[in-house]
């Protein structure tokens, strides 16, 4: 029984550490969706700067998991880098 | 009346007297079918992220229109018909912002927006 409980832990540490990769927070692990706070820049495919700050280099669309967007942000987001990439501005 | 936001994309050879033409065109198209053009914006020669049809350049026209929805069906009849157009698209908006321009020469309103984040 002991053995098993410790690879329980072992377990949850391991998924500690990798999400502690991409937030910097050591005690807080939920940050604010970034783009729903008061006074943020609207989402929009002609805004691309903002757009950039979203997609990896390759041109992909990074996860809401890593970015710590909300979904309906998110959704928002994804249609309007597709809306971009159509007219090549991305 | 719905308010639609409209941006052509030109081919690159075309020469800006010509391009004045093409947009002559297009808005006496909504005109002339009860439409109102609210804001017409030339974004000028951009780079295109990837090449469509040999170009690497291309400009941007970009319209806002109210109008109905029949209009916005013969705009884009007559987009696809023509040869100096690469891509049109038109997207259906419930408020326009007439004041921010994304793509104009001078950078101001960009370097407010970096500030700010």
């Amino acid at each position: 029984m002991i053995k098993r409980k410790n690879t329980k832990n072992k377990k949850k540490q391991s998924n500690f550490a990798k999400l502690s990769i991409f937030q910097n927070n050591k005690f807080k692990f939920k940050k604010s969706c970034p783009l729903s706070v008061k006074g943020a820049p609207i989402i929009d495919y002609k805004n691309i700067k903002l757009l950039k700050k979203y997609m990896s280099e390759n041109g992909k669309i990074l996860p809401s998991r890593i970015t710590n967007i909300c979904q309906k942000k998110q959704r928002e987001l994804s249609l309007s880098i597709k809306r971009a990439r159509n007219l090549a501005l991305i | 009346m719905n308010l639609y936001e409209h941006t052509i994309v030109v081919k690159q050879e075309i020469s800006p007297s010509q391009i004045e033409k093409l947009t002559e065109k297009y808005s006496k198209i909504v005109e002339k079918n009860d439409g109102n053009i609210v804001q017409t914006q030339n974004w000028g020669l951009l780079n295109l992220s990837y090449v469509i049809k040999k170009n690497k350049k291309a400009n941007y026209i970009h319209f806002k229109i109210k109008a109905n929805g029949k209009i916005i069906k013969e705009l884009e009849k007559n987009e696809s018909i023509d040869q100096n157009l690469l891509r049109y698209m038109t997207i259906k908006v419930k408020k326009f912002d007439l004041e921010t321009n994304y793509f104009s020469k001078n950078d101001e309103i960009g370097k407010k927006e970096y500030n700010k984040n």
